[in-house]
């Protein structure tokens, strides 16, 4: 058999493996980003006790590589009676992950936005809520972009590592199918082009919303 | 309609300001030294000094962008004390009643004109979209901007950016403007766009305290010509007598150093 009719053969079996991934990382990316949000706000909070908080969630989610923290989540928290499935704890780590990463990078927008806007809005009356949501939001957002995509692409290619805790995701699909007929060579290759086929055009329109994003500056 | 009957809405009364005793610090460095300044309704008044003497910060202290650290700042007959605690109803008061025009615009860039007119008039006054849409235009046309009305600040050229900046700052009926050198970040002949608007508005009858580097502005249009130099001002009175003899040695070698570039 050649290379190719083994592929064409293994993709159906790939694909819900590929769904799976697919799924991790877009949960990750769903409540990661908004947690993010409220990180990068208690990380500049005036509190104390609340940035002290949000300074720890975002640190050790940083810090700490993806593996430890869902290992942490599978093997160490069932120790306290908190038990997950594998696929719950993988999303809850991502999530973690992928809200600590984004914070950082949503915190720079935000702090990118002109001093003039607060004044502004400020010098117009407008509350503080508004000002917030209406004028530095959207534009410290609008910077954060490219960054955010580079985040969402990570996560994706992070689901891999649920591998560790038998979630059937892509990298696992694919290791079990090459442990039946020992095609391991064919089958990551193909795991490998599956991944790269997401992740390289988002790469590119990360690119591209980059250059867009200079030329407006 | 005139510009300020558009500006004022239903004819607003004119009021007048009365600052008095200001001081602010940052940390050992004084910037204002117990400045007080009395403008009457209706007048215009023009600020300039050498950098550093603390015309922006004084300015910014009108309106509480900065807080001064005493003081008291009398608008009709509403006496705010900023260096004490500042109520959220009086603060919202001062700032309804004295609109600000900055050197930068500092237009909302995500929002075309029309929604960076329209956007405070419907949150701060609570105006529908309709009625402040509708503001804007007429505000949009006053300033000779109408076809503007739909392009985000970025597609606009810098007098074109302040001017929609002004209607922004009018579009919320202020009875007081504050102009922070309107045209610095001008070319000399776009700036010209500017204070022909600012004139018209000074015709008009609007209250006024410009900071400003354009002494011919100055002289034509104000009523008021504040000296100001070192924490303190150190001069006013009327622009044409000032400018031709100054009392102060300061001033004189200010405006020397200006009339003559
Ligand atoms: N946030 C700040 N912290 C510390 N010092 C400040 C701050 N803002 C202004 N100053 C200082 O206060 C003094 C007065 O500044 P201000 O901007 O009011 O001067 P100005 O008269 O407007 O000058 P220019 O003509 O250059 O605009 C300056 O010495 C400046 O360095
Ligand atoms: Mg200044």
């Amino acid at each position: 058999m050649t290379w190719l009719t083994e592929w064409a053969c293994y993709l159906p079996q790939l694909m819900s493996g590929l769904g799976v991934s697919l799924l991790i990382a877009g949960i990750s990316i769903f409540f990661g980003y908004p947690l993010g949000l409220v990180l990068s706000l208690m990380v500049t909070a005036k509190n104390l006790a609340v940035r002290t908080l949000g300074l720890a969630v975002v640190e050790i989610g940083r810090g700490a590589p993806a593996l430890v923290i869902l290992y942490l989540f599978y093997y160490g928290l069932p120790k306290f009676g908190i038990a997950f499935e594998s696929i719950t704890a993988a999303c809850l780590a991502l999530t973690w992950n992928s809200a600590a990463y984004s914070s950082e990078i949503m915190r720079a927008g935000l702090q990118s936005v002109a001093r003039g806007q607060l004044e502004a809005s400020n010098a117009l009356g407008l509350s503080q809520r508004d000002t917030f949501f209406r004028v530095v939001m959207p534009q410290g957002m609008r910077s954060a972009i490219p960054g955010l995509m580079g985040v969402a692409i990570q996560m994706f290619q992070g689901t891999s590592l649920a591998y560790g805790i038998a979630v059937p995701e892509l990298m696992k699909t694919a290791y079990n199918i090459g442990s039946q007929d020992f095609n391991y060579l064919q089958i990551f290759t193909l795991a490998g082009l599956c991944y790269a086929v997401i992740s390289m055009p988002a790469t590119w329109i990360t690119v591209f919303f980059e250059k867009r994003m200079a030329r407006h500056t | 309609m005139t510009l300020s009957e558009i500006a004022d809405g239903k004819l607003a009364p004119r009021l007048g300001i009365k600052l008095d005793n200001i001081s602010k610090r940052y940390g050992e460095h004084t910037v204002l030294d117990d400045v007080s300044l009395h403008v009457e309704p209706g007048t215009v008044t023009a600020l300039i000094g050498p950098s550093g003497a603390g015309k922006s910060t004084f300015l910014r202290c009108i309106n509480l962008l900065e807080r001064p650290d005493s003081g008291t700042i009398q608008v009709d007959q509403h006496t705010i004390e900023p260096g004490k605690d500042v109520n959220s109803r009086d603060l919202a008061a001062l700032r309804r009643t004295v609109g600000m025009v900055f050197q930068s615009f500092n237009l909302f860039p995500h929002m075309s004109a029309l929604k960076n007119i329209s956007f405070p008039q419907q949150k701060v006054l609570g105006r529908s979209k309709e009625e402040a849409d509708e503001r804007s235009r007429q505000l949009l046309e006053r300033v000779g901007l109408k076809e503007k009305a739909d392009q985000h600040p970025g597609k606009c050229s810098g007098g074109q950016q302040q001017r929609i900046a002004i209607a922004r700052a009018l579009a919320l009926d202020p009875a007081i403007m504050l102009f922070d050198e309107p045209t610095s970040a001008l070319d000399p002949e776009v700036g010209l766009e500017v204070l022909a608007v600012m004139r018209e508005l000074a015709a008009d009858g609007m209250t006024m305290i410009v900071v400003t580097h354009e002494m011919q502005f100055a002289r034509d249009v104000s009523d008021t010509l504040v000296v100001m130099a070192d924490c303190k001002i150190i001069e006013q009175g009327d622009p044409r007598a000032i400018m031709s003899d100054p009392q102060e040695a300061r001033t004189r070698r200010f405006l020397r150093a200006v009339l003559e570039r």
